[in-house]
């Protein structure tokens, strides 16, 4: 418990602060935008879809590769970190979402009064899963790569197919090269599909950590 | 904290970097790791605080450390501050992790030593020398009061004042808190009388496990005429000889009885100490020492 | 501050002997802890134990329990007869065969030596 709360009190604030910031940021963008140009994109989807995925990869990577040898050399083993890591991913992703919201609200109260124009974005659930996934699978990348070196080359293409299956109907997410419109899974199946995804790199990041020995660093 | 090591091997793909290890602490004593380089000093420590899973057993007051919460949270390892701080850390935050997770963690006791040492709060830990990092090391260390502590190499970079000043810290907080301390070095000289109990290992192996001060009475440099003190040396062991002209000295390793000294008198040989430092070298010394 | 090779807690003994010697430790008067030592030596304080181990089991020293360790009253008559039988082995023989190797009579040795009773024996 313990654990979890200093992963969990730190991380999301330091989080949230930067989704803040990075809102303050588009915001005072679009309106300089404005001056040359029609805006008829909304950017905080631009953050939320895209940048904030990569955020959150880093926050998983940064779980993992950091937090956790700092853990086992405080004497927590790495069940309690794992334990702590996982429920540490849900209140984050659950946090960002609930930003990302707060964001997309001040945005439209902010382009209606411009009266500007936005795309379309996706629900909350879509967000939430999506960044679960994300996490998730940075927290396995870390893993694999503490643990095999060179060798964690082989979670790369997992990885990839993990993260690919969040974007597939997320508006504003970027058009995904080559493999654009070829999963056929809309609908419920679809948000299915996203939690099996983060709770297989979860899975992942459980196996290979579970007994990972804490290297020296230089 | 007692320590029982049984058939530790620790193997890095084709590397053994300890192999077949087995001894017993019987704890609250300062015990000092002494080892070249390469002869498997970080690898032991990391077995015995549960930083890799060891083949063989390692228990502490019994308990298997390996992801054991029970065992794990008595221990604390300081390889490199590394371990237990992110580079782009400050050094307050470093030690907020230490009183967030650890019971026994002192915390006014952590700020004062980091005084002593001249660490500043509020510096990253990147940032910090090389003495610093080992000091910021200590630290945790010492702070963490933690029934089994482990300081490796933790001298590296210190100069000689900040040294001195951790071997009086070090003192001072086992005589008020009696516990295991393990402590690795290449500097045996210097930190030979402040160390209770003596392991020597090389290549992956214990070479011996001794009290320091009956160790230090072990060896015996033999001086004299080179065909009685090959005389006298024929069935002992013999760690190291040189020859000056018709003189010879020897280390003999082992303990000298009455009937060997009056022998030795009679041959008009002279026996003189050796120093803990030089007994090590030589009993790691595969390169050209007799065993 | 030690020799690093003869054992510490002898080099200890030795030291706490020559102070009660001279007379700088009196009898029953307590000496320093355990504790004390080692911070003072920067030595372990196990160390420092086994020394006023030995020198109890010399009689030199008695623990009062719980107080500290003192000096017997008897020690320092005990120690100065310990140090008259070893002191023509230890002292007077070794510096006569000195006196010898580099050329001093003995004679000059016995003069110098009669020098100092005259001065009232210092």
């Amino acid at each position: 418990m313990k654990t979890f709360r200093l992963l969990t009190a730190s991380l999301t604030t330091f989080s949230a602060m930067v989704a803040g910031g990075a809102f303050a940021f588009v915001v005072a963008l679009t309106f300089v935008v404005s001056v040359f140009r029609d805006v008829e994109i909304s950017a905080w989807n631009v953050v939320a879809s895209q940048i904030g995925p990569w955020f959150l990869l880093f926050m998983g990577v940064y779980a993992i590769h950091t937090m956790l040898p700092i853990a086992v050399a405080h004497g927590r083993t790495r069940r309690e970190f794992l334990v702590a890591a996982s429920g540490f991913s849900v209140v984050l992703a659950l946090v960002m979402t609930a930003v990302e919201w707060l964001g997309f609200l001040a945005e439209g109260g902010i382009y209606s009064l411009m009266d500007w124009r936005a795309d379309e974005h996706s629900t909350q659930l879509t967000y939430l899963l999506m960044y679960l996934v994300w996490i998730a699978v940075g927290m396995l990348c870390a893993a694999a790569f503490d643990r095999f070196g060179a060798g964690g080359t082989f979670v790369l293409p997992v990885a990839l197919a993990l993260v690919v299956v969040t974007r597939v109907q997320v508006p504003g997410s970027g058009n995904l090269p080559f493999i654009d419109g070829i999963p056929d899974v809309h609908g419920p199946e679809w948000h299915v599909l996203l939690a099996v995804s983060f709770v297989a790199a979860l899975a992942g990041t459980w196996a290979i950590a579970r007994d990972m020995p804490i290297r020296t660093r230089t | 904290m007692r320590v029982d090591v049984q058939g530790l091997t620790v193997r890095y793909g084709d590397v053994t970097a300890i192999d077949d290890m087995s001894f017993s602490l019987s704890g609250n004593k300062i015990y000092g790791l002494l080892g070249r380089n390469g002869s498997g000093k970080t690898s032991l420590m990391s077995a015995l605080a549960g930083y890799r899973r060891p083949s063989g057993s390692v228990q502490l007051d019994g308990l298997p450390v390996f992801e054991n919460a029970a065992a794990t949270r008595q221990v604390c390892l300081v390889r490199h501050t590394a371990d237990a701080a992110d580079k782009g850390d400050k050094v307050s935050h470093v030690l907020a992790y230490g009183a967030a997770w650890r019971d026994t963690w002192d915390n006014d006791y952590a700020l004062e030593l980091a005084e002593l040492f001249k660490i500043g709060l509020k510096t990253k830990v990147g940032e910090l020398s090389l003495g610093q990092r080992s000091a910021l090391g200590v630290v945790i260390g010492l702070a963490s009061r933690s029934p089994l502590t482990m300081l490796d190499e933790s001298h590296l970079g210190m100069d000689t004042p900040t040294r001195y000043a951790f071997y009086d810290a070090l003192l001072h907080d086992f005589m008020e808190n009696p516990r295991t301390i393990i402590i690795s070095t290449h500097l045996i000289e210097e930190l030979a009388s402040l160390l209770e109990e003596v392991l020597i290992i090389d290549g992956g192996r214990l070479v011996l496990q001794e009290e320091a001060d009956v160790l230090r009475s072990r060896g015996t440099e033999v001086t004299g005429n080179a065909s009685d003190v090959d005389d006298f040396t024929l069935g002992l062991t013999v760690l190291s000889e040189k020859s000056l002209g018709r003189t010879k000295a020897a280390m003999v390793y082992g303990t000298l009885d009455d009937e060997q000294l009056v022998r030795a008198r009679r041959l008009g040989l002279e026996l003189g100490p050796i120093a803990l430092q030089d007994l090590f070298v030589h009993l790691t010394d595969t390169v050209g020492g007799k065993r | 501050m030690f020799d690093d090779r003869s054992p510490i807690y002898r080099q200890i003994a030795d030291r706490i002997k020559a102070d009660v010697v001279s007379g700088a430790l009196k009898a029953d008067e307590q000496v320093m802890s355990t504790n004390q030592y080692a911070s003072y030596y920067r030595i372990n304080p196990a160390t420092a134990a086994k020394a006023f181990q030995q020198l109890v089991d010399e009689q030199v020293l008695y623990k009062k329990r719980g107080i500290g360790m003192f000096v017997s009253a008897q020690a320092r008559d005990m120690l100065r007869a310990q140090g008259r039988e070893t002191f023509f082995g230890e002292v007077v023989d070794p510096m006569v065969a000195e006196a010898l190797a580099i050329g001093i009579p003995l004679a000059d040795v016995i003069r110098r030596i009669e020098q100092h009773e005259n001065n009232g024996g210092v």
